[in-house]
């Protein structure tokens, strides 16, 4: 297949850029840190071991929710316009490989480049983790693992997705950032400003504001990541009031927890959430995909 | 079966146009010389065969095929050696070969290929820290591979030494005895000379000559060069030249006049020029070289209507 071949020259260059090699460094540093504490400072108290690495993996997701799209945005962003700066892309494209192909070939090239250092990681840590650890830790720590590197594929899919769409890096440039600092700084802007004018045209009910609110914040994939990674220490219905609580969680919310609860809507589901992950992950792909095809080289 | 057939074909980027109205048929087999200045819009021609840019107006077909529609289709069979290109700096030449025949799907030895394009010994060594000439061949050497139907050299010669530039020209035969059609770009007609069937000749986007070599050195065979010596001439005085019988063409440097003509001709031209008020000092005259030929078709003010016409004909006949 097509998109394989040029996935696979896409990685064997990536690799050698110095970039994969620091941010597996930073990675197994971080990841391997949680076990480090589990093993060290948790001492012999399992019971005490098991809650200290919780508490290390529930803080650490404020760090990766961060620096995970960040970093798959800056490896992506460029990877079609600065082909088509440079001239390389005429060589490439000269080869029998479709548009699309290119695209696709990018976006799982990419995915490795960066899903690679995490998983990585993610491993090194286990191994140092393996020896005193229980079933259940393992389990949390894998699934943490994945939705992690979930969240990277994510983002490379967003960088690839509108540097396929862009005509040169900088105009790339402004659509990564932009689209990162809008997930980052201005999502929740966004939620409180629909739900308001929402409340003031259909009168919704407290409960249901809550319901508008929830929704439009799954809609941001880091804000699905982090609370389907809080679903991973507590049911989904305390890991989504979460999603209304002030610093870092330490604050809760009583009226989210009432107007949500006590039984929580299916359609507010893990599987919902994921599922808008995923949406992220196809839908700028796609616009990419179909932009790119009308580029004038 | 025609190899290359653009009918019609127009190219505008906003209000400039690259390619207007440009009809070329190149057949299957044929070893054809793209001709004609930097600038003149034989690089969108070629960009517009490879799907890079869409015509703004005509139709296109490559081997037969719609390259918008086809366009995989079109270039597993064509190879390419485009203009402007770069090379990825990480990977080595090999691996450029490597990517390329895993991309055809061909089963080819890539040490084969580099060696055949004056590379061996070099495979090893990351493209980034090639020169030009060996990025050149790196990319010939990558449109070699799967033995193509057609190959589309843009420019071939740039960056390579005079030696380089043969081997390039071997290559190219090679390929035409295997049974390739090729379509190559140039601004040089010495490249061109020496391997084509046949040439195109573009300027400003407009094809002003297609010719086969031997009908371009008849035509010339009968025809002279005219210098004029005289002071302050314009373009408009060449109206008159250029409307006489057996002028292929005429321009201006405003001291003197060259005229590309049948030798018959040479007394009507000094004539024209005269009737036109323009004093001429002196004049001589030479017999054409194919060099004169292109340059009066490439250089100064565009060529008569009477030379397009001239061409046309060869095209015909």
């Amino acid at each position: 297949m097509s998109w394989e071949a040029v996935a696979r020259k896409d990685f064997q260059d990536a690799v050698r850029s110095r970039w994969l090699w620091v941010l597996s460094a930073l990675s197994i540093l971080v990841f391997a840190g949680a076990a480090v504490g589990r093993l060290y400072v948790g001492g012999g108290n399992q019971q005490e071991a098991a809650a200290l690495l919780r508490g290390f993996l529930f803080y650490l997701k404020q760090g990766t929710a961060i620096v995970i799209p960040l970093t798959a945005l800056v490896v992506t962003y460029a990877a079609i316009t600065r082909e088509r700066e440079s001239g390389t892309i005429k060589l490439l494209l000269s080869l029998p490989h479709s548009r699309d192909d290119v695209v696709l070939g990018k976006f799982l090239g990419r995915s490795a480049v960066v899903t690679l250092p995490v998983l990585i990681g993610f491993v090194v840590a286990l191994l140092a983790l393996l020896p005193a650890a229980s079933g259940l830790d393992i389990f949390v720590y894998v699934q943490f693992a994945l939705l992690t590197a979930l969240l990277g594929v994510v983002f490379v899919g967003i960088g690839v997705g509108v540097s396929a769409a862009a005509n040169t890096n900088q105009q790339a440039l402004v659509g990564a950032g932009g689209l990162f600092a809008i997930f980052w700084f201005l999502w929740n802007f966004f939620v409180t400003g629909v739900n308001r004018a929402a409340t003031d045209l259909f009168g919704l009910s407290t409960p249901d504001q809550f319901r508008l609110r929830l929704a439009l914040k799954i809609l941001n994939p880091i804000q699905a990541y982090k609370t389907l990674v809080d679903s991973l220490f507590m049911s989904d219905l305390e890991a989504r009031i979460r999603m209304f609580s002030m610093l870092f969680g330490m604050i809760p919310n009583q009226q989210a927890a009432q107007a949500l609860g006590p039984e929580l809507s299916p359609a507010f589901g893990d599987a919902v959430v994921l599922a808008a992950m995923l949406l992220w992950l196809a839908l700028p792909l796609a616009v990419g995909i179909v932009w790119f095809r009308e580029a004038e080289l | 079966m025609a190899a290359i057939e653009l009918d019609g074909v127009t190219k505008r980027f906003g209000d400039v146009t690259a390619v207007e109205e440009l009809d070329l048929t190149v057949p299957e087999g044929e070893v054809f010389g793209f001709l004609g200045p930097n600038g003149a819009g034989k690089s969108t021609t070629i960009n517009v065969l490879l799907d890079f840019v869409r015509p703004t107006a005509g139709r296109v077909e490559v081997l037969g095929m719609d390259p918008q529609r086809e366009s995989v289709a079109v270039r597993k069979r064509t190879g390419v050696l485009p203009e402007g290109f770069s090379t990825y700096d990480r990977l080595t030449g090999r691996e450029h070969v490597e990517f390329a025949i895993e991309s055809k799907g061909a089963d080819a030895d890539p040490d084969a290929v580099l060696e055949r394009v004056g590379l061996a010994g070099d495979g090893d060594r990351k493209a980034g820290g090639y020169s030009k000439g060996m990025a050149q061949r790196l990319a010939l050497g990558m449109a070699l591979v799967g033995d193509p139907d057609l190959l589309i050299l843009d420019e071939p010669s740039s960056g390579l030494d005079p030696a380089g530039a043969k081997e390039m020209r071997d290559i190219v035969r090679e390929e035409a005895e295997r049974g390739a059609t090729v379509f190559f770009s140039s601004h040089v007609l010495g490249q061109v000379e020496a391997v084509c069937d046949s040439v195109g000749i573009l300027r400003d986007g407009k094809l002003v000559a297609r010719d086969s070599i031997e009908g371009l050195r008849e035509a010339v065979g009968t025809g002279a060069t005219l210098e004029i010596t005289a002071e302050g001439v314009t373009d408009d005085d060449l109206g008159a030249v250029r409307a006489l019988d057996g002028v292929d063409a005429a321009s201006t440097d405003g001291a003197t006049v060259t005229v590309q003509c049948d030798s018959e001709a040479k007394t009507a031209v000094i004539g024209a020029l005269e009737d036109a008020g323009v004093a001429v000092e002196d004049f001589s005259t030479r017999e054409s070289s194919l060099e004169d030929l292109f340059l009066a078709y490439t250089e100064g003010e565009a060529p008569s209507d009477a030379a397009t016409d001239a061409a046309g004909e060869e095209v015909d006949a």
